[in-house]
C-alpha cells in the first residue's frame, strides 16, 4: 500500500529526488527539496518551448491550453513496487539528483554517484542532476557530465531557474511517454503482476491443454494481453495529461478485461477511467452527477477487487491492498461532512480489512490513511484512535525512528484526548483563561459552565496516551518530549498514580533533564502546584501618601493617626470596588507570597522559583524551595521593579527537575475551582493539609517613579531600648535616605501610646540637614523617659527575673515617630508642577521598660532611736550628734539630740524608704529634698554626690529622708475634720466650705511636700533616672501626715536672756514678742555657760492655735545622769524665778516669755526642758494630742535645750 | 462463553460519568482502557448519528475488529455506550431502557450536579445486575 493515495494520483508522474555527492546539511536538503517540489504541476502550455514533436503524438486529444502534467516528487526515492506494471503511476519515471557542491567538490564523482543512483530505477525515462551553490571554479568547469549548476543567487531567480529546469524535465518526460506509447501500440508488451507469476499465460499451460481449449485460451490470453496493454497505455495517457485519450483506452481495456474475466485488470482499468473522468472534470466544482458516477464506479471497483482477492485467495500475494486503497480513495474523494456517514462506513470497512493485510507496514499505512481521513472529516476522536493504533504499530518496530514517528503521531492525538502540551494549545488555553476569568468574576457562575471547563475527563485514556508518549519519547531519545509528557502525567494525574509510579515518573523526569542542556525551557509545568497567596505589603509600599498641592502641610490627616496601622474608616467610600490598586516603586524591592504544594510522595526540590513577568519591567529574585512529600509551603518571592508602567504577573517561573517551566496562577485557580465543584480528581492544596481555597486575584499593579526612601535606625541597635523604670535617656535616631531622590521636606510628629515618654525631639538637628541627598543621613536626638510599669505589666512579666532575655516589648504600647517626607516636585513639560506622592515612615520607639529598683516600703520612722545628722546633711536641723564620727568631728557644734521616747525627735521626722534592686546592675541612689521649691544651693548638690547609697543587685537598702520644717504655722481645727468627721464636731453647714478650703490647702501642702522629695539613681555609666515614689510616699505619710505637717499646739524655746536684750524692756512677759522665725536657730547655744555665775534665761512659749490656751508650765533641768536638778535638795544648780506650776495664758498665735535665772554649781552638760499641762483643753488640742478620754490631761512638752556648763578656770 | 462488555455513560459534555466493565471475560488492565479508547472514538459517530433519528436507541454505531459499540441517547444528550461482541440487539435495548430509568432516578436527586460523576454504589449494583440479566 502507498500513503497519500487519491483518485487523481493515477495521473501523477513519480519522480525520485535523490541526494547525491557529499553529505548535504539537513537544512539545505530541505530547501533544495522544497525548491524542486514547488513545481508539482507543470502546465502543458509552458512546455511548448522545450517540446519538439518527433513523430505524430499518440495523445491526439491532449489539451495543450488547459492541461497539465502532475509531478509527484519522492524525496529519497522508493523501493520499486511489484505492482508497477499494473499501475504506471507506481513507477519511478524520472530521477532528480540534488547535490550540495560545497560538500562535494569533485564534480566527476558527483556525476558517477548520480549515475549509480539512477541505475537503481530502471523504469526512469529521464534524469537530471541539480547542483547547488557551486564555486566559481566549479562553474567554469566543463559540463560534460550533464550536471546542472544553480549559481548562487537570490531565492527568486533560483526559483525561476528551477522552474525552467523542471519544465525541461517535464517536456522530455512527455516526449518519452509518446515514444513509449507508440512502441507499446506497435509491438505490445508483456505485462505481469505478482498475481500472474505462476499461472495463466505461461507456455506450459499451452502444452498441457487440449487444442480447442488451447485455441480458446490462446485467444483469451491474447485478448487479455491486449486489454492489459490498453490499460497501461491509458495510464500513460493520463500521465501525459490527456484524460480524453486515456478514457478511450480504458474503455477498450474494460471491455476486453470483462470479456476475458480478468477481474483484477478490469478493476484497474475502471479505476483509471474514474481517474480520467475526475481529472477531466477537475475544473468544475463538486458535481453531484459526477460524484454519483464516481461513487457507483468505485463501489464496482471495490467489488471487483474483492472478487479478485477471493479468486486468488490461495496465493502468496494478495491484492487486498488494492481493495482497501480503492476504499480509501473513494473516501478521500467523498470526504465531506454531509456524507460523513458514508465515509465513516467506508473507513470502518477499510479498518476491518486491516486483519487481512499481511505486511505490517501496509497496515501502518492503512491506519495512517484512515486517521488522516477521519481527521479531515472532523472526527477528531476517531482520528486520534487510529493514530494511536499507528503509534502502536510503530512501537512494535524496534528502532529509534519508528519510536520517533510513534511519538509524533501520539503528540497529534493529544488534542483529541485533551492532554495537549501547552505550547501547542495557545488558543485553547486563552479560551480557558477567559472562562476562568469570567467564572471568578461571576463568583458562582452557572455550574454547567464550570463543568464545561473540565471537558473530556477520560482520565484513563489520557494517562495511557501520556504514558505511551513518554515511552516512545524515551525510546526515541527525545528528552524534552519525555520530560513534558512525564510532567503532564504527574501534574494532572498524580492522584491516580501509585507512590511508586510517582517516584518512577520523578526519576524519568530527572533522567530526561540529565540529557537536556542546562536551562532548557518546557511549556508544560510539572510540580509543584503554585497559587497566589497574598501580596504582603512592604512597609515602604504602604506609606505612600498623596500630596495635596493646595495644602502646605500635606501630612496632616494623611496618615493614620491612631495606634492602628490599618484604620477601617480611611478610604471607606472608595473600597466598594474590591480591586485594589497597588503601587510599586522603581528600585524598591517588593514581595509576593505564594503557596506551593507537593501532593506527591517524593521530595520535590525546586531549584529556583521566581515571579514571571511578561511586561519586562521587573527583576525577580529566585529562591530555592525544598518540599517534602505531601506538603505545602508558603514562600515569599521578591523582586525589584525596574521601569515605570503596568506590571502583570501571570505566574511563576520554576526550575525543577532540571527544566525551566512557567506556572500560571490562573490554571491552578481553575483547577481549584473544579476541585471545589467535585469535578477534578483532587485539590492538591487540600490534600497537603493546606487551608481552604480562596481565590486571590492579582491586583492591578503599576510601577511609579522612584521616591525618596528614608530608613530609620536607632543608633546602638534596632532592638528595643531597654530602660529601667523612670530612666531618662537620649536615643539617637539616624535617618538615611536609601532612595535615589533627595528628601526635600519632612515633618516629624509623635503618635501612638505613651507619647509622654518622649520628652523632647531635636527638631532643629534634622531640619538643618534638609535636603537629605540620596545616601545622606542625619542623626538626631530623642530624649526618652521610661514610664512606670503598671501592676499588670509586672504580672505579665511572669518570672520577674531580671535576667530574662525574653522581654519582648509589647506591641502597641510604644510611641512612634511619624515621619512624613517628600522629594522635590517635578516640573512637567507644560509648565505645571507635578507633585510626586510623599511618604510616611513610622519609626517605632521600641521602649522596653523593665523593672528597676523597686520600693519595698516607705514608712515614717518612729524616731525611737537617736539619729545623727551632720551639718552638711541638714542645715536646719536642731540637734547634733556628738558621738565620735570622723566626718562629723570636723564640725565643732555637735550636740546630742535628745530623743523623746514617746513622741519622737522634735521637729525632725525621718522617712525611711526601703528599696530593693531586683535587676542585675548596681544602683546608686541619692536623695534630695528641695526646700521651698527653690533651687538647691550649689554646695548642697556637691554634698549630695558624696552621699550616694549603693544598692547591689538582689539587695535591698534603706534610704532615709529627713522631713523637717514642713510644719504649718497654725494648728487649725479644720485639719481634724477627717479624723473627727464622725463626731460631727464641726459639722455645721457654714463651716463646711471653710473646711473644704482648709482641706485643699492641706492636700496641696502634702503634694508640695512630696514633690520636694526626689530620689535620683544612677546605674553604670550612662543610665540614670528618677524613682517615681510619689504614691509610695503618699501612702507612707498618709497615716502620720498630720504629725509632720501640723505644728504642736505649743512651741517652747529657751534662750539666754543676754541674747534677748530687747526683750527685757517689755514689762509684762506675756507680750514678749520676739518670736523666732521658723527658720531661725533658736536653740543654738554655741557659747558655753560658765559655772558659778548667774545666767539669765527665758523660756518662750508660742501658741500655734487660734484659741487662747491656759496652761500650767513647769521647767525642768536634768544633768547627764538624768537627775532633776530643780529639786529642793539639788546641789548642782541654784535657781531664781518660778519654775513650777506657772499659770500662763497664751493668746492665739502669740508668744509669751517666762524669764528665770539659773546658777550652775557644777560644770557639765545639762538639758532644760519645759512642759505644760493645758487647762481646759479644747477638742482640737485633744485631737492633736490624740487623747483617748476627755478628762485626760493634755501635756505639751518642748524639746530639750542643751547647755554646756564650763568651769571658771 | 466469555464475553466482553464495557458500559460507559457519557455526559453531554463528553465526560464519562460512569464506567463499568460488565463482561464475564477475565479482566485485563490494558484491555480495559482499550475498550475506553474505542468508546471514546465512537463518540464522533454518535454525535452525527444522534441527530438523524428520533429513536433513542441508535443500535450499533461503530465497530472495531470484532467489538461493536451500541449507543442509547437520552433526551438530555447523555449517551449510554456499550461495547460488546455481537449479541442480541433486543437484550441490549432492554438493558439500555432499564439503565435509563435508573439514570433518571439519579438525575432527580437534588444533590446530584448534572454532568458530574455518578458515584452511587446502588446505581452500580443495579447496572451490573441488569447487565447479568440482559447481556
Amino acid at each position: 500500500m502507498e500513503p497519500g493515495l487519491s483518485i487523481e494520483s493515477g495521473s501523477a508522474i513519480r519522480v525520485a529526488v535523490l541526494p547525491v555527492g557529499g553529505p548535504i546539511p539537513p537544512q539545505c536538503l530541505r530547501d533544495y527539496a522544497a525548491l524542486v517540489a514547488a513545481h508539482a504541476r507543470v502546465d502543458l502550455a509552458s512546455l511548448r518551448p522545450y517540446y519538439s514533436e518527433h513523430q505524430k503524438s499518440p495523445f491526439s486529444h491532449q489539451p495543450w491550453d488547459t492541461g497539465c502534467l502532475r509531478l509527484k516528487f519522492v524525496l529519497g526515492g522508493c523501493v520499486p513496487s511489484p505492482w508497477e506494471d499494473f499501475q504506471s503511476s507506481r513507477k519511478v519515471l524520472a530521477v532528480v539528483g540534488i547535490c550540495h557542491l560545497p560538500s562535494s567538490p569533485d564534480l566527476a564523482r558527483v556525476a558517477a554517484d548520480f549515475l549509480d543512483a539512477s541505475r537503481t530505477y530502471p523504469s526512469a525515462l529521464a534524469s537530471r542532476c541539480f547542483a547547488f551553490c557551486p564555486t566559481d571554479a566549479q562553474l567554469l568547469e566543463q559540463r560534460k557530465d550533464g550536471i546542472i549548476m544553480f549559481p548562487p543567487s537570490d531565492q527568486k531567480s533560483l526559483e525561476l531557474h528551477m522552474l525552467t529546469m523542471i519544465q525541461d524535465l517535464a517536456a522530455s518526460l512527455l516526449m518519452e511517454f509518446e515514444k513509449w506509447v507508440l512502441r507499446a501500440e506497435s509491438t505490445g508488451t508483456i505485462l505481469k503482476t505478482p498475481l500472474d507469476s505462476q499461472s495463466s499465460l505461461g507456455s506450459e499451460e499451452v502444452h498441457t491443454l487440449g487444442v480447442p481449449s488451447i485455441l480458446t485460451s490462446v485467444i483469451k490470453a491474447k485478448k487479455r494481453r491486449l486489454g492489459r496493454a490498453q490499460k497501461i497505455i491509458g495510464d500513460y495517457c493520463l500521465l501525459a495529461g490527456s484524460p480524453a485519450d486515456a478514457n478511450a483506452h480504458y474503455t477498450t481495456a474494460i471491455d476486453l478485461a470483462r470479456l476475458t474475466g480478468d477481474v483484477f485488470w478490469h478493476a484497474g482499468a475502471l479505476e483509471g477511467s474514474v481517474c480520467a473522468l475526475v481529472v477531466d472534470r477537475m475544473m468544475g466544482q463538486s458535481d453531484p452527477v459526477l460524484e454519483d458516477e464516481v461513487k457507483y464506479r468505485y463501489y464496482t471497483i471495490i467489488q471487483l477487487y474483492r472478487r479478485a482477492t477471493l479468486q486468488d485467495n490461495a496465493q502468496r500475494v494478495s491484492p487486498v491492498s488494492f481493495e482497501l486503497e480503492a476504499a480509501l480513495k473513494l473516501a478521500r474523494y467523498l470526504c465531506r461532512r454531509e456524507v460523513a456517514k458514508e465515509v465513516s462506513d467506508l473507513l470502518m470497512g477499510a479498518a476491518d480489512g486491516a486483519k487481512a493485510l499481511i505486511d505490517a507496514s501496509d497496515r501502518l499505512i492503512l491506519y495512517i490513511e484512515i486517521a488522516r481521513l477521519f481527521g479531515s472529516l472532523g472526527y477528531k476522536r476517531k482520528a486520534a484512535f487510529f493514530s494511536r493504533q499507528v503509534a502502536q504499530l510503530y512501537l512494535q518496530q524496534d528502532n529509534a525512528y519508528a519510536a520517533m514517528s510513534a511519538m509524533q503521531v501520539l503528540t497529534m492525538t493529544t488534542n483529541a484526548y485533551h492532554v495537549q502540551s501547552r505550547k501547542t494549545s495557545k488558543p485553547d488555553h486563552a479560551s480557558l483563561k477567559e472562562l476562568g476569568a469570567s467564572n471568578s468574576n461571576a463568583d458562582k457562575a452557572h455550574p454547567q459552565s464550570v463543568v464545561s471547563l473540565f471537558e473530556s475527563q477520560w482520565s484513563t485514556l489520557q494517562m495511557v496516551v501520556l504514558r505511551e508518549i513518554l515511552m516512545s519519547s524515551i525510546r526515541a531519545a527525545d528528552p524534552l518530549t519525555s520530560w513534558s509528557a512525564a510532567a503532564r502525567l504527574l501534574r494532572s494525574f498524580y492522584p491516580l498514580i501509585t507512590p511508586a509510579g510517582q517516584s518512577g515518573l520523578a526519576s524519568s523526569l530527572s533522567n530526561s533533564a540529565d540529557r537536556l542542556p542546562w536551562g532548557t525551557r518546557c511549556a508544560d509545568p510539572c510540580l509543584p502546584f503554585i497559587r497566589l497567596h497574598s501580596l504582603p505589603f512592604h512597609p515602604s509600599q504602604r506609606d505612600i501618601v498623596k500630596r495635596n498641592p493646595h495644602k502646605k502641610e500635606w501630612w496632616i490627616g494623611a496618615g493614620p493617626s491612631g495606634p492602628f496601622i490599618y484604620t477601617p474608616f480611611t478610604k471607606g467610600g472608595t473600597s466598594g470596588t474590591s480591586k485594589q490598586e497597588i503601587n510599586w516603586i522603581v528600585g524598591e524591592p517588593v514581595q509576593v507570597m505564594i503557596e506551593l504544594a507537593n501532593p506527591c510522595s517524593f521530595d520535590l526540590v525546586v531549584e529556583s522559583i521566581y515571579l514571571s513577568v511578561h511586561s519586562g519591567n521587573f527583576d525577580a529574585f529566585p529562591v530555592t524551595v525544598n518540599l517534602p512529600p505531601n506538603t505545602s509551603k508558603l514562600v515569599l518571592l521578591s523582586g525589584i521593579p525596574t521601569k515605570v508602567g503596568q506590571v502583570s504577573i501571570p505566574g511563576c517561573i520554576v526550575h525543577s527537575f532540571g527544566v525551566i517551566t512557567e506556572h500560571l496562577f490562573k490554571e491552578v485557580d481553575s483547577l481549584l475551582l473544579g476541585a471545589a465543584q467535585g469535578l477534578v480528581l483532587s485539590d492538591p492544596f487540600r490534600c497537603c493539609g493546606s487551608s481552604k481555597f480562596k481565590s486571590v486575584n492579582f491586583p492591578s499593579i503599576s510601577i511609579v517613579p522612584p521616591l525618596p526612601l528614608l530608613v530609620a535606625n536607632v543608633v546602638g541597635g534596632d532592638g528595643s531600648i531597654l530602660l529601667y523604670e523612670g530612666e531618662i535617656r537620649d536615643v539617637l535616631i539616624t535617618l538615611t535616605n536609601a532612595g535615589t531622590v533627595p528628601v526635600e521636606e519632612a515633618n516629624i510628629a509623635l503618635s501612638g501610646k505613651n507619647q509622654d515618654s518622649v520628652i523632647s525631639i531635636a527638631h532643629s538637628t534634622w531640619k538643618s540637614a534638609l535636603p537629605i541627598k540620596p545616601g545622606g543621613e542625619v542623626t538626631f536626638k530623642v530624649t526618652l523617659r521610661a514610664w512606670h510599669l503598671s501592676l499588670a505589666d509586672l504580672e505579665a512579666d511572669g518570672s520577674r527575673s531580671p535576667a530574662n532575655p525574653r522581654r519582648i516589648a509589647r506591641e502597641g504600647i510604644n510611641p512612634f515617630l511619624n515621619i512624613h517626607y517628600a522629594g522635590p516636585s517635578a516640573a512637567k513639560g507644560n509648565g505645571e508642577v507635578s507633585l510626586p506622592p510623599g511618604r510616611r515612615l513610622a519609626v517605632p520607639l521600641n521602649i522596653c521598660v523593665v523593672q528597676g529598683m523597686c520600693l519595698v516600703r516607705a514608712r515614717l520612722l518612729s524616731m525611737e532611736i537617736p539619729a545623727r545628722f551632720s551639718e552638711a546633711h541638714l542645715r536646719p536641723v536642731s540637734g547634733k550628734d556628738n558621738t565620735s564620727d570622723e566626718s562629723n568631728m570636723l564640725h565643732n557644734d555637735i550636740s546630742l539630740l535628745k530623743i523623746d521616747p514617746y513622741k519622737g525627735s522634735w521637729g525632725l521626722r525621718l522617712l525611711e524608704l526601703e528599696l530593693f534592686n531586683p535587676t542585675d546592675v548596681v544602683f546608686d541612689v541619692d536623695v534630695s529634698v528641695h526646700l521651698d521649691g527653690t533651687s538647691v544651693p550649689e554646695d548642697n548638690t556637691a554634698d549630695v554626690a558624696c552621699h550616694k547609697t549603693r544598692i547591689d543587685r538582689d539587695y535591698s537598702a534603706r534610704v532615709l529622708i529627713p522631713l523637717e520644717h514642713f510644719k504649718l504655722p497654725v494648728l487649725d481645727a479644720s485639719f481634724f475634720v477627717k479624723e473627727n468627721g464622725s463626731d460631727e464636731l464641726l459639722g455645721s453647714q457654714a463651716a463646711t466650705i471653710a473646711e473644704k478650703n482648709a482641706k485643699a490647702e492641706l492636700n496641696a501642702s502634702i503634694s508640695n511636700l512630696i514633690s520636694k522629695i526626689k530620689v535620683r539613681w544612677h546605674s553604670g555609666r550612662n543610665s540614670s533616672g528618677e524613682l517615681n515614689i510619689k504614691d509610695a510616699i503618699q501612702a507612707a505619710l498618709q497615716a502620720s501626715i498630720l504629725d509632720i505637717l501640723l505644728p504642736d499646739p505649743l512651741t517652747f524655746s529657751f534662750r539666754l536672756a543676754k541674747d534677748a536684750k530687747p526683750v527685757n524692756d517689755s514689762n509684762h512677759s506675756t507680750d514678749e514678742n520676739v518670736g523666732p522665725s521658723a527658720g531661725e536657730n533658736v536653740l543654738r547655744c554655741k557659747d558655753p555657760i560658765s559655772a558659778h555665775k548667774m545666767t539669765h534665761m527665758e523660756v518662750q512659749i508660742r501658741n500655734n492655735t487660734k484659741e487662747i490656751i491656759q496652761m500650767n508650765l513647769s521647767i525642768s533641768c536634768k544633768d547627764v545622769a538624768g537627775e532633776n536638778c530643780f529639786e529642793e535638795n539639788s546641789a548642782t544648780v541654784l535657781w531664781a524665778g518660778v519654775l513650777n506650776d506657772i499659770q500662763l495664758e497664751v493668746p492665739p498665735l502669740q508668744e509669751v516669755v517666762h524669764p528665770f535665772s539659773v546658777y550652775f554649781l557644777v560644770p557639765g552638760d545639762y538639758s532644760l526642758q519645759s512642759s505644760s499641762v493645758i487647762i481646759d483643753a479644747t477638742d482640737v488640742l485633744r485631737a492633736r494630742a490624740k487623747a483617748e478620754s476627755p478628762d485626760e490631761p493634755i501635756l505639751c512638752r518642748g524639746s530639750p535645750f542643751h547647755i554646756h556648763v564650763v568651769g571658771t578656770e | 462463553m466469555a464475553s466482553t462488555a464495557c458500559f460507559v455513560i457519557v455526559s453531554k459534555n463528553d465526560i464519562p460519568i460512569y464506567e463499568a466493565e460488565v463482561g464475564s471475560a477475565p479482566k485485563k488492565e490494558d484491555l480495559a482502557y482499550h475498550h475506553q479508547f474505542i468508546l471514546h472514538a465512537a463518540l464522533d459517530v454518535v454525535q452525527d448519528l444522534a441527530w438523524t433519528t428520533n429513536a433513542m436507541f441508535l443500535r450499533s454505531v461503530d465497530r472495531f475488529n470484532d467489538l461493536v459499540v451500541s449507543v442509547y441517547v437520552t433526551a438530555g444528550h447523555t449517551r449510554f455506550m456499550l461495547l460488546h461482541d455481537s449479541r442480541s440487539e433486543d437484550g441490549i435495548k432492554s438493558f439500555f431502557q432499564e439503565v435509563h430509568e435508573l439514570y433518571i432516578k439519579i438525575f432527580l436527586n437534588p444533590l446530584y450536579l448534572p454532568g458530574s460523576r455518578i458515584a452511587s454504589s446502588h446505581f452500580d449494583t443495579k447496572v451490573r445486575a441488569l447487565a447479568r440479566k440482559y447481556l
